[in-house]
């Protein structure tokens, strides 16, 4: 397969991602909307399709996916309209949804985000609210049905097919839902499925700008399942038009929608297109049309919170970290916050930013936890650093408390630093100078060295005498004795 | 005190509050009356004897205790069976939801039962509203108190029968392309279809989304005027209700400078003997003040065709809830999924249901959408214009009901002639109108007729007044002689 | 004409392709007496070729004093329990809905 000259070939993908937003009820429906419940404990009338029942739009709602629209700075249809999409199915309370074909509520906008280290800008071709079906169940004799899902609010948002790779697609899904998760417009829960994508995938010779054939596939909701799915069906039609030159490309890639198989690592048909449902669209009679006024919009667009990508900006360019260690804080805002909300104590955003999404990080995956799901409070990790940064613990003393803290949530780590004798570092200048005078005494040529005008090698002396210490000596303390002893 | 049945809602109502009689009186009264007759009129599905007679009882306590009593205290209320009351089976005259209980009470009904309404019993009705004759019942048809051979109309036609046969005085039923009206005229009383928007249709089971209107079946203009008080109310589970307060409904006798606005070319094809008692009609509202002047609406020539696309294309949709998962009968031979859909429906539904939910679909679908479902609305804005401008000469139109007295059972096989009974109450619906059918006298074999007086959107009250005048002008209505008695057979 | 060329077209499979979009089942006699009824009622509903609209725009809703927002405020009601939903459903299972199994994408 790697074999394949991919370079020739350019990937043509489009995203429709479906968002659930966090509103406290559903789109039409006044049920509670809310995740994880006994099945059909938070139904209404509406959302079981009971007849005699009729929509009534959740107003909260509009105003989130208006406040999306503006998030991205698209236009937002001053007169939208809903419609009846039909298609049977047990998950569907009245066998059709009622969503936004003709007239739907934004159209266009941009996506900035950061793939592999370049920026690079995404178009959306638009987006609009639906409501959510229900759940089914699968089992070996039977299928249930919950309803609790249904008439939940759905944002659908859809690209313009303008992503070319893989990682730049799961950039823009992960940009996405940075914004929404800013705006608290959804939770961005991937396991619990608030934020499910669906790709349509072509490629087609580099240069040539006609659309080929494509392939749908559907309800992917891991950005790493949307990585490898990608790859996977882009690399099968890149093959199949090289192993077949002469044939045309609709009868080498028939359209059809394919789910992706997690375990196979596999995209799996669902259904081709002959068998395409005819939705016979029409405008929901039910339904007001929605006129959102200027002034409207305009408070909407006034309310703003701080964007990703300006907050992005301003890790850059204001506080100094890398792209990278920006875009990984970004990506979660509870992550940037709680990187904010220490920052706001610690004040030195390079080794705070390194401490959260490096060390911590680490000894947190194992465990399936993040800080805050443990409960450390971000005043803690801040002292942390505040006591490297004012020499009061060496970085690998540091270390080890961290692991205490993870331990213990919750524990101040000044408590911990106090409570260990072993963490305080030696300051007793009695006992370390003798260790000093002995690393000088065995490294003559780094004292020539670091005579010389070489300060790399006065950080290697330092270095030697942390080793005799096992990390325990005042780096303050060793620094002074040694500029005094090497004078 | 005269017997309860032949008195009107008002009547029965202010005797009721002066003592002359109890709830409980009245409700036993008009069950004697339901066990008489009800049978052989077919009128109600389902008689709602031990729940009316406890809620009688509460009304008399309500009574003796002094506390404030409804406007339509005592009234027995029958409700079309396409409408919820909660607890109570709402079956839309099918078989498919024959078990179903609703889950809670349509607006309506809370607004009957809040003025302390007697609610008597679920009626009648051509399955699922389609009909325009009570015969598509799955259960059995309605038949017409004037003549049991004939029909009385649909698809409200229980709701018609029951109110004729004084089995209640006042019934609720829904009118999408005349369902209200049609039965009215051919039984022989008072049926009015508000402006769209001004009943809520919370609790009415959908047929055309967009036409369908709650209105109110009664003996006389004043008590139909007293249920449009009590059920014209804004809803807020009900996004096409309109956002109005109640109103209070004026009647007068003079139509002075009122301009009636007649569609001569429209009306060109009436059998004689419609034409003659519209004629009639028409010099009585001259009589009593009102100048006529002709008006152009030639387009409503196709207002059938263009009803039978859209309600047809609504209900399409607005039907296929009914798939035997949720609720309803689910076939018993079904084993796959396929077959819970396939075969329920199949079960379920009778033959004209299938009819208009195939070709509801056929008018929707790809390819098909532009010619016939889009055209339609096209047309429907044209039938709108129309009617706007014809408003700018009268303030009202007047109109035929039916094409005729009440047809025998089974007499119409043609689904073409069938669909056309409704070819002057269509109109209404497709413009949203406020429009009355209100008793104008009898055919050659003594069926009755009815007038239609048609108002501009939102004018309702102008409507039930004009038609007002009419009726005490006139006084055709009357107690089908068979139903004169108490409850002897 | 376009209405004449489509009715002219309205026939046997015509109706069995809406059987399925309807996902109503029928037998020889039923089809036999709606495809009957259909050709005639499309047959009456051509008549609609008559009427030039193009630069009309459709009627989508019937009152214009509609053309106002109609919302309600975000806030959670629980007004149909799970045991009055589910009485009235022909079979369930575990606070479900049952139905036969249904077929995963293969």
């Amino acid at each position: 397969m790697k074999d394949l000259p991919y370079e020739l070939w350019e990937p043509v993908i489009g995203l429709e991602i479906h968002a659930q937003l966090n509103t406290r009820s559903k789109l039409f429906s006044p049920a509670p909307n809310h995740f994880g419940d006994e099945p059909n404990t938070n139904i209404s009338f509406v959302c079981t399709g009971q007849p005699g029942a009729l929509p009534v739009i959740n107003k909260e709602a509009v105003r989130k996916a208006v406040q999306f629209g503006v998030a991205i700075g698209a236009s937002i249809s001053r007169f939208s309209t809903f419609d009846r999409k039909s298609y049977f199915y047990p998950d569907s309370p009245r066998n059709f949804q009622i969503t936004q074909f003709e007239n739907p509520l934004i159209r266009g906008g941009t996506v900035a985000a950061d793939v592999e280290g370049q920026s690079k800008t995404f178009r959306v071709n638009r987006a609009h609210i639906e409501d959510d079906a229900g759940m089914l169940k699968h089992f070996t004799n039977f299928a249930g049905v919950d309803y609790n899902r249904a008439g939940a609010p759905l944002i659908e948002i859809v690209s313009e097919p303008c992503i070319h790779s893989p990682k730049e697609a799961s950039s823009y899904a992960a940009a996405i839902r940075a914004i929404l998760l800013y705006l608290d417009a959804c939770d961005g829960n991937m396991e619990e499925g608030s934020l499910r994508m669906d790709a349509n995938i072509s490629v087609r010779p580099k240069g040539e700008t006609a659309l080929r054939p494509r392939v749908e596939i559907k309800n992917m909701n891991s950005f790493s399942f949307l990585e490898m799915a990608i790859e996977a069906e882009v690399s099968r039609q890149i093959a199949l038009y090289i192993t077949h030159p002469h044939r045309s490309p609709i009868e080498l890639i028939p359209p059809g929608t394919y789910r992706w198989d997690a375990e196979a690592k596999q995209t799996v048909l669902m259904r081709a297109k002959e068998s395409a449902d005819d939705y016979r669209y029409f405008p929901e009679p039910d339904l007001a049309p929605l006129i959102l006024s200027e002034e409207y919009i305009d408070s909407i667009r006034d309310a703003l919170p701080e964007l990703p990508h300006n907050r992005f900006k301003r890790y850059v360019s204001d506080l100094g970290l890398t792209e990278y260690a920006a875009s990984v804080l970004i990506n979660e805002k509870a992550l940037s916050d709680y990187f904010e909300a220490a920052n706001a104590i610690a004040n030195n955003p390079r080794l705070l930013c390194n401490w959260i999404t490096v060390e911590f990080t680490g000894r947190l995956k194992d465990k399936g936890q993040t800080l805050l799901s443990l409960g450390i409070p971000p005043e803690h990790v801040a002292k942390l650093v505040q006591m490297i940064d004012q020499g009061k613990i060496t970085g690998r003393i540091a270390k080890d408390v961290a692991d205490e803290m993870v331990a213990a949530p919750g524990t101040d780590p000044e408590t911990i630093v106090k409570n260990n004798p072993d963490y305080q570092p030696l300051e007793d200048t009695g006992s370390i100078e003798p260790l000093v005078d002995q690393v000088l005494a065995e490294n003559p040529q780094s004292v020539a060295d670091f005579k010389a005008g070489r300060d790399k090698a006065f950080a290697f002396l330092v270095g030697q005498v942390m080793k005799l210490t096992r990390g325990k000596a005042s780096p303050q303390v060793v620094n002074d004795l040694l500029k005094r002893k090497i004078r | 005190m005269k017997e309860m049945h032949r008195l009107s809602a008002v009547e029965l109502r202010d005797a009721f509050l002066k003592g002359e009689t109890t709830a409980l009186a009245i409700a036993n009264h008009y069950l004697k009356r339901i066990e008489a007759y009800g049978s052989s009129l077919g009128a109600f599905l389902k008689v709602l004897g031990p729940r009316v007679l406890l809620q009688a009882e509460a009304l008399d306590k309500k009574r003796a205790q002094g506390k404030p009593l409804g406007k339509l205290a005592g009234v027995p209320v029958a409700i079309k069976d396409n409408m919820h009351i909660a607890g109570e089976t709402t079956t839309c005259g099918s078989k498919f939801l024959e078990n179903y209980k609703a889950p809670f009470d349509a607006t309506a009904v809370r607004c009957l039962e809040s003025e302390d309404a007697l609610l008597i019993g679920k009626t009648n009705l051509d399955e699922f509203a389609m009909g325009s004759s009570n015969e598509n019942s799955a259960y059995f048809p309605a038949h017409n108190p004037w003549n049991l051979k004939r029909v009385p109309g649909g698809s409200s036609g229980g709701s018609a029968a029951a109110v004729a046969a004084r089995l209640a005085l006042l019934a609720t039923g829904s009118d999408t392309g005349g369902s209200i009206r049609q039965p009215a005229s051919l039984c022989g009383v008072v049926g009015f279809k508000p402006t769209y928007g001004r009943v809520s249709r919370y609790g009415l089971v959908a047929f055309g989304s967009s036409l369908d209107q709650i209105g109110p079946f009664a003996t006389t203009v004043a008590d139909a005027a007293l249920a449009m008080e009590t059920m014209g109310r804004p809803c807020p589970h009900d996004s096409t209700c309109l956002d109005l307060p109640k109103e209070h409904y004026k009647l007068t006798r003079d139509l002075t400078d009122v301009k009636i606005g007649i569609p001569n070319r429209f009306l060109e094809n009436l059998k004689p003997e419609v034409q003659k008692n519209f004629l009639d009609a028409v010099d009585i509202l001259r009589a009593l003040g009102a100048r006529t002047v002709e008006v152009d609406l030639d387009v409503l020539k196709y207002s059938i065709a263009v009803y039978y696309i859209l309600a047809t294309a609504e209900a399409s949709t607005n039907l296929a809830r009914f798939d035997g998962v949720r609720y309803g009968v689910r076939s018993p031979s079904a084993k796959t999924l396929d077959q819970v859909y396939d075969l329920s429906r199949k079960d379920g539904f009778g033959r004209e249901v299938k009819k208009r939910i195939m070709l509801g679909t056929y008018v929707l679908s790809a390819g098909f959408q532009d010619a016939y479902y889009k055209k339609a609305q096209k047309i429907r804005t044209l039938i709108l214009e129309a009617f706007e401008k014809a408003y700018e000469t009268c303030d009202a139109v007047v109109m035929p009901v039916a094409t005729s007295g009440a047809f025998e059972a089974g007499a119409i096989h043609d689904p073409v002639e069938m669909y056309l009974q409704d070819i002057f109450t269509v109109p209404a619906n497709l413009a949203g109108l406020p429009a009355i059918s209100v008793p104008s006298g009898y055919d050659g074999e003594g069926m009755p007729l009815g007038i239609q007086i048609i108002g501009p959107q939102m004018c309702d009250v102008s409507v039930m007044s004009y038609a007002y005048a009419y009726e005490q002008a006139t006084k055709w209505g009357r107690i089908p002689p068979a139903f004169l008695d108490g409850g002897a057979s | 004409m376009m209405c004449k060329y489509f009715m002219a077209h309205f026939d046997k499979d015509t109706l069995l392709h809406l059987k399925k979009l309807c996902r109503i089942d029928l037998d020889a006699e039923e089809e036999e007496d709606i495809l009957k009824s259909l050709k005639r009622v499309l047959e009456y509903v051509d008549q609609l070729d008559e009427v030039k609209a193009e630069k009309t725009r459709p009627c989508n809703h019937v009152m214009n004093g509609m053309a106002r927002n109609r919302w309600r405020e975000d806030v959670p009601e629980e007004l149909l329990s799970r045991e009055l939903f589910l009485g009235n459903a022909p079979d369930q299972i575990a606070g479900m809905v049952r139905v036969p199994p249904v077929l995963k994408p293969q």
